[in-house]
């Protein structure tokens, strides 16, 4: 399994719509009504748009689900006791951000979402690199997002491929070392 | 895909605490009692399937299915934890309790995962969310893991807890029955009743003593065309459908029973039976539904309804559908039994445009 290309996006305090903008560069029509997960998964698969063919998988991980919509319907169905509103339910289901990624990229093949703790790196790798070994897609695109008040985010995507030696970094630097990694630093 | 065995299975939902029972009630048809809930902001009232049994908190309901589906050291295996809903329950209860909203009360992604694996000393553990294919996918990926010798076994534990924004998101979208008959393909569905439910299966590569199941392949992937709904004219599911039946090295000459995903929503019916009819142009298979024994479990669907199905196959015959003169697909009106070897293609689809599909065997008792 090799890296044929990388990104990394790293921002802090940017709003949603600061995000969209951005995002805006890379894609021509991008969804409407997103949740910041799937913004940031966007932003950060995005640039890697031309090294990607159909038949692609998509594995995502994040380290936590789109909080803000995730606290606007507790807010509403569960303080409030209100119904929720639709998009906002249907943008809480964690693959959706996957979802999105696959349709602006025209990705066809499996679409995984985990949960990002310290293993993250080699869980990734295996999922996709079950895949690529048995044939079920010819490329892999891995995607970690990270997001916390303090640092703000860090998202970072690889593309991968059948062929090279065994990939034995775990984290993004000794991953993408290979390529000319696309960054994108979004500052405050 | 190398085969794998499904061992030590562990199933707590509407039809009993435990598997066995569940697969005997589910042999005699008898369909679990719905509790109501209302809707906010309407006074409608929709059915809910809660687990059978006294009530117990999930780390409790996790720690009785980690026990009964492991022995030994665990250092050589991975857990997969499949679920959409978490820990929400727990989370609810605090915001419905008054507690502010903020990222105090909203755990990593991986927290549940990482606290099981630390406890039990898993060689590793993750949390899979794919909607409802969650645990199809725990299962496939699982299984894949295992055959390509990342690890010697994987216990797979899918769950779905009674979460209220679950229950009014899915009202808000008039995906809920209001009649809570539960009626998959029938042509005056009115749609899913939810369900809670907790299982566990441990893969491996040997059978072990007592073995419930073959995972001979499988295949998972996503249709962009809607975030809600999988393509009407079935064109995507069957497209997983063959890739399930390649993966396994099989045809559907070949498969003796499909378990429908069958969610008895207007669309999600629609695009299977146009799927069905498209990979299997010439004659349908035996075909069965099992949520309205199990409610709709989301997350767990993949892990609860292989399981039940299996269980049941393994006792004897499946039930019938009193309604097959009035179904999309030929459900068969009477008890429904297969050979204990036969190739059986099991359904999962789910919102994110995930579709999956899984080949089984069972193994002769």
């Amino acid at each position: 399994m090799k890296v044929i290309a990388a990104c990394e996006v790293r921002g802090l305090d940017r709003t949603d719509n600061q995000l969209k903008a951005t995002l805006g560069e890379y894609l021509s029509k991008p969804p409407r009504r997103i949740d910041r997960l799937t913004l940031l998964a966007l932003l950060v698969a995005a640039p890697l748009k031309e090294h990607l063919q159909a038949d692609s998988g998509l594995y995502l991980a994040a380290t936590y689900p789109a909080r803000p919509n995730m606290f606007a319907l507790l807010e509403s169905v569960c303080a409030q006791q209100k119904l929720p509103k639709p998009f906002e339910f249907v943008n809480s289901v964690s693959n959706a951000a996957g979802f999105h990624v696959a349709q602006q990229l025209g990705m066809q093949g499996p679409n995984l979402f985990i949960g990002a703790g310290a293993q993250v790196w080699g869980q990734l790798l295996d999922l996709a690199g079950s895949d690529l070994e048995r044939a079920q897609v010819r490329q892999a695109l891995v995607v970690l997002i990270e997001e916390n008040q303090l640092d703000g985010f860090i998202a970072y995507a690889l593309v991968l491929e059948n062929g090279g030696d065994t990939l034995t970094g775990r984290d993004f630097a000794s991953l993408s070392g290979s390529v000319e990694a696309i960054r994108l630093n979004l500052g405050d | 895909m190398k085969p794998v065995y499904l061992q030590r299975a562990q199933l707590c939902s509407a039809l009993s605490e435990d598997l066995q029972t569940a697969a005997a009630a589910c042999r005699q048809g008898q369909l679990p009692q719905p509790e109501w809930f209302e809707l906010h902001e309407r006074s409608e009232r929709r059915p809910y399937l809660k687990v059978a049994g006294a009530s117990m908190d999930l780390r409790q309901r996790l720690q009785r299915l980690i026990d009964a589906s492991t022995d030994g050291a665990l250092d050589d295996c991975l857990l997969i934890l499949a679920s959409t809903t978490l820990d929400i329950a727990s989370i609810e209860a605090r915001v419905m309790a008054g507690e502010a909203t903020g990222n105090q009360i909203a755990p990593a992604l991986d927290a549940l995962a990482e606290e099981l694996r630390q406890q039990w000393g898993f060689a590793g553990a993750f949390t899979l969310n794919t909607a409802c294919t969650s645990a199809a996918n725990g299962l496939l990926y699982g299984a894949r893991l295992v055959a390509r010798n990342h690890y010697r076994r994987a216990l797979v534990v899918a769950f779905e807890t009674p979460s209220e924004v679950t229950r009014q998101g899915f009202g808000v979208l008039e995906l809920t029955s209001p009649s809570a008959a539960y009626r998959p393909f029938h042509a005056e569905r009115d749609g899913l009743i939810l369900g809670e439910s907790y299982a566990s299966v441990m893969i491996s590569r040997e059978p072990g003593p007592a073995p419930l199941a073959r995972l001979l392949g499988g295949f998972s992937a996503c249709d962009t065309s809607s975030l809600t709904t999988t393509a009407e004219d079935g064109s995507h599911i069957d497209w997983v459908m063959r890739r399930a039946l390649h993966s396994a090295r099989t045809t559907t000459a070949k498969i003796g029973l499909v378990k429908l995903h069958g969610t008895a929503t207007t669309a999600n019916d629609e695009a299977e039976s146009n799927g069905m009819r498209r990979t299997f142009p010439r004659a349908l298979p035996p075909l069965c539904m099992l949520k309205p024994y199990l409610g709709h479990t989301l997350g767990a669907c993949g892990l609860s309804e292989t399981l039940l199905l299996m269980e049941t196959l393994r006792q004897g015959a499946l039930p019938g559908t009193d309604y097959a003169d009035q179904a999309l697909l030929p459900l068969p009106a009477q008890a429904l039994t297969v050979p204990q070897r036969s190739l059986l293609l099991a359904n999962y689809f789910g919102f994110g445009g995930n579709n999956a599909s899984l080949v089984l065997q069972g193994i002769p008792t």
